[in-house]
């Protein structure tokens, strides 16, 4: 790969067949990719140099892990459940057993009785398309996507408090602020492009103040890091909105120009002062302050903040609290202060804008609202429901009482990635039909009736939105294997055999579809798009949107809403019986389930999920570098390594959920945030002790010397 | 130089702090060798990266040859080799049965090639631990373990009264404390047009006018005292004899450009430099003329004595800011200029030790007096000189610009001793240009020199009597220029080698093919090392074609 | 005589290169004011990605009033700036420079590498010099990454995005001279250092030294 003053590459590189540019589907940076394939198989990825958000670079997932695509296990052939057994068959029988038991369910318990749930790595025709096909074809707003478990509370909270429903600028922002805070992320192992830019911007210069119970790698280049205690974030925000208030650091002119609300707030702040806040956090009062006084006296600041934040039971409201804290100091709207809520998956942004949501169509507008609502009756002409469908946690428990019947699941996991595995599986076992559409078994298809084998993201084309709001082309670099097929062609079939006929030729149709129907994306096609993509808003005339709320929000009356919520402790606390607080969360080298990143010479690098222990925890608890050891909590019980480091602060672990076998989600329980449902990953009470591979004879004193009593 | 890596020093660093080398060679002395425990150790203290600890580890000489209980250092520099070529290593490494870099097996002594010892005027000189043998008899001390400390002739001033060859009165501070100021000091050094003394020739006082304006939270003032120029002692005799007048010109120099700090570079080379300028220091600061307050005014300025680690190019003023921060002693691009970005990224001005030496004189009795030094020159100020041992008085002597190389070679050395007659002289180190006999009446000044090929450059006299022959000088010169090379440019990384391999054998030299790269190293390279050696090698084309084995 | 122009600001700077006045910003490099004209001159050290590094001496040019060539990478343009990008000086200095690359290496690279269409480009395809060569030393230990220690031409830019793109810092360039060469971490390998394997290593690279396992040729399994 080169750099622009290398002379151009012999025109015919009889090393490749077939070159795309695309879109990777790992993370929510988007990072454009160069794709590389020779008969059929996809042999080297390179970065893009004029991808907008990486710029010639990228990171090992995108690069390196397409193995994958060729795996031994990857689903080529439809699978039918005969007997109990999963068996292969044709196209025409699985996509007839569909048919005939989604028309059978809906006919004896009614269309909401059959629930979909969107992947979030796909793109956003497919989720448009699945979105369509769970209205119009089945009857029903029983569809939600997985951003629900993660930046559910994001979408919630900005909409209520600035409009619209992403960050309020872009990734470049970061190399135009003078501080960033960043409060629950990891950019370096969940982000790792926007990590590094976010790096080399510290190294420039940039006074990064780093809020998460760990010391995440930026801590190290960062001005100042706080460690709070696990469920604590509401405090951290509002004692340094406190701080600012007190030091005369807000923008009064903002505030009364631009927001509503502001008066309330500040009756709030008052009882956040440094040494309550100490009490609650765990934070010493005089690192609030400075991390406060960073922030406060910067003349630009960017937010950033990432599932350590949403994944909690007030998460929606810490969001919220994190808009005032901006709103305050005016450090909206500009260059260098933007909100970037960094998106977990390639595509979660785009999931959601593109209403595969129980409560909303495209761009977030309510299913319960009737111009909408008739637009699309009018546009798909199909009677559409005007009653807000189940989101993913009551779809669980509707099947657990037997009210839900039937699910068409494509993309996602759940009996691995979603919370209290317990209670999914009882869900999953207790349907009376449930339909897979992935490229892998995994835990969730062993309940399946029905798998259809579909494409990864390298095979497809279409469009993702990544994490600053910007629609990316993806375009293929090979084709499914086997019998497998796109996503798109699936549901575009499902929907056709349910009578619904989508009328689309290509993903390239669905997305003209989207911009006719949607204002915010009414700019937005294949042709505008290029190379650079395009940030919504896109407006008709192809001008896009890198940053927001310069001189309006987008809420009735164009002013941004201050939410006054005090502080409130979370689902879950250590207590006697369980002492210490689990976090759970990713690492660089793996994605979430691991179902593609598993499959690649990333598994050989890290092979196994681990539980980081502090090492005055680790002494206490008689636990070495290495250890087996048990984690229960008040749900569940897993076993898993243990690796002993000082990155953690004591009285806390963490974890991943990468690998199957460590069912890490078996510890989650049911507490999540009270505005989204997006479950408490992040706070969950557990006792750790190791296991011991065969019992001691010789007892041993608690110095450890080995001396018999 | 990485703007990263020069901001993670800068954000770990305490100024009297060990660097990451420092740390390297505390475990070279410690144990004899490094292991990566040791690295990681230096990485975590200086917060540096392990990578880039590792790159360090690797590049400097001292600490790559293990080290015995006794460790036999012999020099290879030229006035060595002028002296008894290719013996002392010959016979140390057949006395001691070890190839230069080994130590024995059960680490009782190891063997190290060194370049150069300071003792050109005694060659050849051997180092055993941190005593210095040289002369007669010196290789036969070190093998039978009998080394012992060789003397040092004194040195002399031709001036009617001394300028360098004196110890420092700080009487220039004081009077620029007192009565200059600092835009004072700053016109007065600007008005004695003081050129730098290590070999570039650049005005001293252009170089602080930049770094005065310079914009930084820090400044800092750095001694070039990496004197590498083999046949050169110059400035081990300014740091050990005058240590004071550095001192002095250094604290100068802080307070003309607004610096607080100065380091001062030193050459692992010289054991005696670092202990004579920390003692010195000691007794400034004692005395209220170095530290916080200095003779009663609210001006600080103090300084960190820091040693090398055996590396020649490191005495490029890049590389030299380089390793004083603890990193790979390797060339970068200017601009940046270190008046703008140096130490930690903040305003530096390099200047030579016997650059510093000459300021205290000229801030004293200013710029008029300074230039009045040499009557016979354009050129102002005075030169410190020195000699090589094939001559009858060898030492450092201050002499004025504008005498002849032949009254230098006879007067002032003595001529040859033994009878024997000068064939050539290099002048002022291995990468400069070397006049024969017939051209002795040139005069010692800037212009005059380099009209002829030649340079000023350090100062060094290094002569090659009737018996030297030149080609071996040539492949001599060539295996230090290859030896030296930093690596980073590719001229000079591949080009020295190719250039040595020319000599390396007995088959005859493609001329044009050499003059090929005599070309490229000159027009192409990063640095005066690249670019300086075509000069010696040119004149050796020019002078002697027929002992060079053309083709 | 045809103009372009970079950036037209107050305190532009007007270089000439090649016969094509243009205006660019103070600090403008000539290889930056270069590109915008349209004019090729070659590199093998740069990346548009990092700072320049002023290490290989390939993109040499000559410069009005300078008597040697100048380097364009490191040289930022001054105001009334002449340049002659392919004057013969220049250029035949920066082809030797591109035969000892070549002759450095025990074997010619590969004809998609950066360096081998820079030689091609100059008309550079042999080397009047033979000696030396890095000897053979490969690693392929990592899952992706390949490490051929012989193809390292030492032209830094691994390092730099190791440093400057990704910040890992895992990378390092050993040793002195002609032996110059790269390692990762302590020289026990990618895995073994603070390799975070985002490839941008091997994206850079001009010569292939460090390059995908799965491009490696010999390694190819069918």
């Amino acid at each position: 790969m080169a750099s622009a003053t290398t002379p151009e590459a012999p025109a015919t590189e009889d090393r490749f067949d077939r070159v795309a540019t695309t879109t990777c589907g790992y993370c929510g940076v988007g990072c454009r990719l160069e794709t590389r394939a020779r008969d059929g198989r996809v042999v080297s990825i390179a970065p893009a140099l004029d991808g907008p958000a990486n710029e010639g670079h990228t990171c090992l997932k995108g690069r390196f892990a397409h193995g994958f695509t060729r795996s031994p296990d990857r689903l080529k052939t439809p699978l039918i459940r005969v007997d109990g057994e999963l068996r292969p068959a044709s196209w025409e029988e699985a996509l007839e057993r569909i048919v005939d038991e989604l028309t059978r369910i809906k006919g004896e318990h009614g269309p909401d009785a059959v629930a979909g749930l969107a992947s979030s790595r796909a793109t956003n025709e497919d989720c448009y398309a699945m979105q369509r096909l769970m209205r119009a074809a089945i009857g029903t707003n029983n569809i939600d996507n997985c951003s629900r478990v993660c930046h559910s509370p994001t979408s919630f909270a900005m909409r209520k408090s600035f409009g619209l429903s992403g960050a309020t600028g872009s990734f470049s922002d970061i190399d135009h602020a003078e501080v960033a805070l960043l409060l629950g992320v990891n950019p370096t192992q969940g982000h790792p492009v926007v990590g590094a830019r976010i790096k080399q911007a510290a190294l420039r210069g940039c006074k990064l103040i780093t809020i998460d119970p760990r010391r995440i790698e930026l801590a190290d280049y960062g001005a100042i890091h706080l460690s709070p205690r696990p469920g604590t974030n509401a405090a951290v925000v509002l004692g340094l909105s406190h701080v600012i208030h007190r030091e005369g650091l807000v923008d009064a002119a903002f505030i009364a120009e631009r927001t509503e609300g502001w008066d309330a707030v500040e009756e709030l702040l008052a009882g956040y002062d440094p040494a309550s806040v100490e009490e609650i956090t765990g934070i010493p009062a005089a690192d609030l302050e400075a991390a406060a006084l960073l922030y406060g006296e910067a003349s630009s600041g960017s937010l950033l903040w990432g599932l350590g934040v949403t994944e909690h039971k007030y998460g929606s409201e810490v969001v919220q609290l994190l808009c005032n804290l901006a709103m305050m100091t005016g450090k909206v709207g500009k260059p260098g202060s933007a909100l970037l809520p960094l998106r977990g998956q390639n595509n979660v942004q785009g999931s959601s804008d593109m209403g595969a949501l129980p409560d909303t169509y495209t761009a977030y507008r309510s299913v319960e609202d009737e111009d909408v609502a008739s637009q699309f009756e009018a546009a798909w002409g199909a009677p559409l429901s005007r009653h807000k469908g189940m989101t993913i946690p009551q779809m669980f428990d509707a099947a657990v009482a037997g009210d839900l019947k039937a699910m068409y699941i494509f993309g996602e996991d759940v009996a691995q990635t979603d919370p209290d595995t317990a209670h999914v599986a009882a869900a999953l076992e207790n349907l009376e039909f449930l339909v897979c559409q992935e490229i892998f078994p995994n835990e969730t298809t062993k309940f399946a009736d029905v798998v259809l084998p579909a494409s990864a993201f390298l095979e497809k084309e279409g469009t993702f939105i990544n994490a600053e709001r910007r629609f990316q082309v993806v375009e293929p670099a090979i084709d499914p294997p086997g019998e497998a097929r796109t996503d798109f062609e699936i549901i575009g079939e499902v929907a056709r055999r349910l009578g619904h006929e989508f009328g689309w030729e290509s993903p390239w149709d669905a997305l003209d579809e989207v911009a006719r129907l949607t204002p915010h994306y009414a700019g937005v096609s294949r042709e505008r798009l290029g190379r650079s993509g395009l940030q919504w808003p896109v407006r008709p005339d192809g001008s896009d949107s890198p940053t927001l709320y310069d001189t309006v929000f987008d809420r009735p009356g164009g002013r941004g809403h201050f939410a006054a919520l005090p502080y409130k402790a979370p689902g879950d606390a250590a207590d006697d019986d369980f002492p210490l607080v689990l976090v759970t969360g990713r690492i660089l080298q793996h994605y979430n389930a691991g179902t593609m990143t598993r499959r690649t010479g990333n598994a050989r690098l890290v092979d196994r999920d681990v539980l980081e222990v502090h090492p005055v925890d680790a002494a206490r608890l008689w636990i070495t570098d290495g250890d087996k050891v048990s984690v229960r909590s008040r749900v569940g019980r897993i076993e898993v390594e243990a690796k002993v480091t000082d990155r953690i602060e004591p009285g806390h672990v963490f974890t991943t959920f990468h690998f199957p076998e460590t069912r890490t989600n078996l510890l989650v329980g049911q507490s999540a945030d009270v505005n989204t449902s997006c479950p408490e990953y992040k706070v969950i009470a557990v006792d750790v002790r190791p296991i011991a591979e065969q019992p001691s004879f010789v007892p041993v004193l608690a110095d450890g010397d080995g001396r018999e009593p | 130089m990485s703007r990263n890596l020069v901001e993670l020093i800068r954000r770990h660093h305490a100024v009297d702090a060990p660097t990451a080398l420092d740390l390297l060679k505390e475990a070279m002395e410690d144990h004899g060798e490094l292991t990566d425990a040791d690295r990681r150790a230096a990485a975590e203290a200086s917060g540096l990266p392990e990578a880039a600890v590792y790159g360090v580890s690797t590049f400097y000489d001292d600490l790559l040859a293990p080290r015995g209980e006794r460790h036999v250092r012999v020099c290879t520099g030229t006035a060595c080799f002028v002296a008894a070529g290719e013996r002392p290593v010959e016979e140390l490494s057949a006395g001691l049965r070890l190839a230069p870099g080994e130590r024995s097996a059960d680490g009782a002594v190891s063997l190290a090639e060194t370049v150069c010892l300071g003792f050109c005027h005694s060659s050849p000189a051997v180092r055993v631990g941190e005593e210095v043998d040289a002369g007669a008899g010196a290789i036969e001390r070190a093998l039978a373990g009998e080394s012992r400390p060789a003397a040092e002739p004194d040195w002399s001033s031709l001036l009617p009264e001394p300028v360098l060859t004196r110890p420092g009165a700080w009487a220039g501070l004081r009077r620029a404390l007192d009565t200059l100021g600092r835009e004072g000091l700053l016109a007065e050094v600007e008005a004695a047009e003081v050129r730098g003394r290590g070999g570039a020739g650049f005005p001293a006082g252009a170089k602080w006018a930049f770094a005065a304006k310079a914009k930084g939270d820090e400044k800092f003032v750095v001694a070039n005292g990496d004197e590498g120029d083999p046949g050169s002692y110059i400035d081990k005799y300014l740091m050990e004899r005058s240590p004071e007048l550095l001192l002095e010109g250094m604290a100068l120099a802080g307070y003309a450009v607004g610096a607080g700090h100065g380091f001062v570079l030193c050459r692992s080379e010289y054991p005696a430099s670092k202990p004579a300028l920390e003692a010195a220091a000691a007794r400034a600061r004692e005395a209220g003329l170095l530290g916080e307050g200095i003779l009663g005014t609210d001006f600080a300025f103090d300084v960190t004595i820091i040693e090398g680690a055996g590396s020649y190019v490191v005495g490029e003023e890049t590389a030299l800011l380089a390793c004083v921060q603890g990193l790979r002693g390797t060339v970068s691009a200017r601009p940046p200029f270190p008046a703008e970005r140096g130490v930690y990224g903040m305003p530096t001005v390099v200047n030579n030790v016997e650059t510093l030496a000459n300021i205290p004189f000229v801030a004293a009795r200013g710029a008029e007096a300074y230039r009045a030094l040499s009557p016979d020159s354009e050129t102002a100020g005075s030169k410190l000189v020195c000699f090589n041992e094939r001559f009858a008085r060898p030492s450092v002597y201050e002499v004025p610009f504008g005498m002849t190389v032949r009254e230098l070679c006879e007067d002032v050395a003595g001529g040859l001793r033994d009878g024997h007659q000068i064939k050539a002289v290099q002048i002022g180190g291995p990468l400069g240009g070397i006049l024969p006999a017939s051209l002795l009446d040139t005069v010692f000044d800037f212009d005059a020199l380099a009209e002829v090929g030649c340079m000023v450059g350090h100062g060094s006299i290094l002569a090659f009597d009737e018996t030297a022959d030149m080609r071996d000088v040539a492949r001599h010169l060539l295996r230090f220029g290859a030896d030296e090379s930093c690596g980073k440019c590719f001229p000079c990384r591949i080009g020295m080698r190719r250039a040595y391999e020319e000599f390396a054998t007995d088959a005859p030299v493609d001329r044009a093919r050499f003059e090929a790269l005599l070309e490229t190293l000159e027009l192409g390279s990063l640095c005066a090392h690249g670019s300086g050696i075509p000069a010696p090698m040119r004149s050796l084309l020019t002078h002697f074609p027929d002992e060079l084995g053309l083709r | 005589m045809s103009e372009v122009t970079v950036d037209a600001a107050p305190d532009a700077l007007r270089v000439t290169i090649d016969g094509t006045t243009l205006e660019v910003a103070p600090g403008t490099t000539i290889l930056e004011a270069a590109q915008a004209a349209g004019r090729w001159i070659p590199t093998v050290c740069f990346d548009d990605r990092q700072a320049p590094f002023g290490a290989c001496r390939v993109c040499m040019v000559a410069v009005e009033g300078s008597p040697r060539p100048l380097p364009a990478c490191t040289t930022p343009c001054g105001n009334g700036m002449k340049v002659e990008t392919e004057e013969p000086t220049a250029r035949r200095v920066a082809r030797t420079v591109v035969e000892l690359v070549l002759s450095e290496l025990p074997e010619p690279p590969e004809p998609h590498t950066e360096l081998a269409r820079v030689a091609a480009r100059l008309g550079v395809d042999g080397s009047r010099w033979s000696g030396a060569v890095h000897p053979h030393e490969d690693d392929f230990r990592h899952p992706y990454l390949a490490l051929r220690h012989e193809l390292c031409i030492s032209c830094g830019r691994c390092v730099r995005a190791c440093d400057e793109i990704q910040g890992a810092f895992a990378l390092t360039a050993t040793g002195r001279g002609f032996e110059a060469n790269i390692v990762a971490g302590l020289d026990a390998g990618f895995e073994e250092s603070t390799c975070v394997s985002c490839g941008a290593c091997a994206d850079t690279c001009p010569t292939d030294a460090i390059s995908e396992i799965g491009l490696v040729a010999q390694l190819e399994r069918s």
